[in-house]
């Protein structure tokens, strides 16, 4: 199979046709919890990036050193390794951000997405997929996380990375936490939409 | 046996990798971290009193800084101030007072620290604990800074901490030394964002500016709309004057909710009104002891 896909195609595949967020709907409570604004967004995105990466080439290396009884709590640990470094990297270097979203990059060490793609993919994968695969996944959930935090912080308080450009405040029910479910359920019908639509079009 | 053997052995391994990577990072981060920490606090400190990195603060003005402790011995328990000794500029080494509840002295007794060193709290508590005795335990819980002039008493800036609407509110204060207040800094908050976590814009925390001691003992918050003109002295929108005028005007008023965010609101005005009311009441009962006591202290 790694044969056959190329690099373009894992990462795309991430981004599009496999995005964590509205096509597999996983890891839905950060999408939920920490995306009421773009800034947020950016931040855990990137924390996710570097984890799952990092945490998919470090699999694929010692796949043959895990003992397949306990692969998880091999898993677990990788990530939860990964995540404390990311933690006090941002904790030290942006002290402002990691204010906000502290207790979301924690945990990251229970995010399905990690850990499914560790499953699915960095152990039975070669080390350069594994990379490539790692980082589609990252990049579908950062890009998940920007676009979810853009309605969010538009519609819930006019502003765009903190700057206002409505001038006023449309709903503020988006900055609560149940309008990441709506914003997210209606996400996921245009994804679905646009697939639908190109399909059609491939057809007649 | 032989496979529990392995799995023992491999999940070993993994465990004391991930143990030196995590133990690497912590050490190249933590000193960026403390100094990060460290620089805004100043940063803090400077803009509360006025200044800025530019325009640093004279040399006659001096930092002094109090750090209570609650001494427990046996069922006894008592107040020790660390306070800083002689006049200001002679560094005159450290002295822990120890008073008792109702405000009387008990001893003084002297503690060997250097100036650096006292804003380390492992190396301040064992001075201190050294200086009292192994019979007593000592708890540190807060600390203030008396920030004087040419040996006159300019302002306190004090540390707070109270609970918020979800999770601890950090602040910290600028009294003058009538307790009114000079100015407040939300250092760290987890309130909703759009909602609660506006306690940290301008138009919600300078309400605060300027409230003289007898308001703030007294203070409530209030739910109506902030007028428009006091809301463009507090963000800080028309000239300097013109809103020292207004902000006077307005300096009996109790404090205006934020809208949605009644309970932080509420929080942080009860939190400061405590936070102030206790340092007051703290801060006579030091000045009594050593004036009685006749211990010569820089502020």
């Amino acid at each position: 199979m790694a044969n056959e896909n190329s690099s373009i195609q894992l990462v795309t595949n991430g981004i599009l046709k496999e995005n964590p967020i509205f096509k597999l709907a996983l890891s839905m409570c950060p999408a939920v919890g920490i995306s009421t604004t773009v800034m947020n967004g950016v931040m855990l995105g990137i924390a996710v990036l570097f984890v799952q990466v990092f945490s998919s080439v470090t699999i694929s290396l010692l796949k043959n050193f895990i003992h397949p009884r306990i692969r998880i709590p091999t898993y677990t640990l990788t990530i939860a390794t990964w995540v404390t470094v990311i933690d006090l990297t941002l904790a030290a270097y942006f002290p402002a951000a990691y204010a906000q979203m502290g207790i979301f990059v924690k945990i990251i060490v229970a995010f399905a997405i990690i850990t499914m793609r560790l499953e699915m993919f960095a152990c039975k994968e070669p080390v350069t997929a594994s990379f490539w695969d790692g980082l589609g996944m990252g990049l579908g959930f950062l890009l998940g996380m920007v676009v979810i935090g853009f309605v969010r912080e538009l519609l819930g308080s006019g502003a765009i990375l903190g700057y206002d450009v409505l001038g006023f405040k449309p709903l503020l029910f988006f900055i609560l936490p149940s309008a990441g479910f709506f914003v997210v359920g209606l996400m996921m019908g245009f994804f679905n939409w646009i697939e639908a639509f190109y399909a059609e079009r491939k057809k007649g | 046996m032989k496979m529990i053997l392995t799995i023992i052995f491999r999940l070993t391994v993994s465990c004391l990798i991930a143990g030196t990577i995590m133990g690497m990072t912590f050490i190249v981060t933590n000193k960026a971290k403390k100094a990060n920490e460290f620089a805004r606090e100043e940063k803090v400190v400077y803009s509360l009193m006025g200044y800025s990195h530019d325009n640093p603060i004279p040399d006659s003005m001096g930092m002094h800084e109090v750090f209570r402790y609650v001494v427990t011995e046996g069922d006894q328990q008592s107040i020790g101030y660390l306070v800083p000794m002689g006049a200001h500029g002679e560094g005159g080494g450290f002295s822990f007072i120890r008073i008792s509840l109702d405000g009387t002295f008990i001893d003084q007794a002297e503690v060997v620290l250097s100036e650096d060193k006292v804003r380390e709290i492992g190396d301040r508590d064992a001075a201190i604990q050294a200086a009292v005795g192994d019979s007593r335990q000592i708890r540190f819980t807060d600390q203030t800074i008396v920030v004087t002039d040419h040996g006159k008493r300019l302002a306190y800036l004090l540390h707070g901490k109270f609970p918020g609407f979800k999770t601890n509110i950090a602040v910290m204060l600028a009294l003058d030394p009538a307790y009114s207040m000079v100015g407040l800094e939300v250092m760290e908050h987890e309130e909703d964002p759009g909602l609660g976590a506006e306690i940290e814009q301008d138009y919600f925390k300078n309400q605060f500016k300027y409230k003289p001691f007898d308001k703030i003992k007294s203070l409530e918050v209030v739910k109506a709309p902030m007028p428009g003109e006091y809301v463009d002295a507090l963000e800080g929108r028309i000239d300097e004057a013109d809103a020292l005028k207004i902000m006077e005007q307005y300096k009996d008023q109790d404090i205006y909710a934020l809208t949605g965010a009644t309970i932080s609101s509420d929080a942080v005005s009860s939190g400061v009104k405590g936070i102030t009311k206790k340092f007051a009441y703290r801060l006579d009962i030091l000045d009594n002891v050593l004036e009685g006591q006749q211990i010569e202290v820089p502020f």
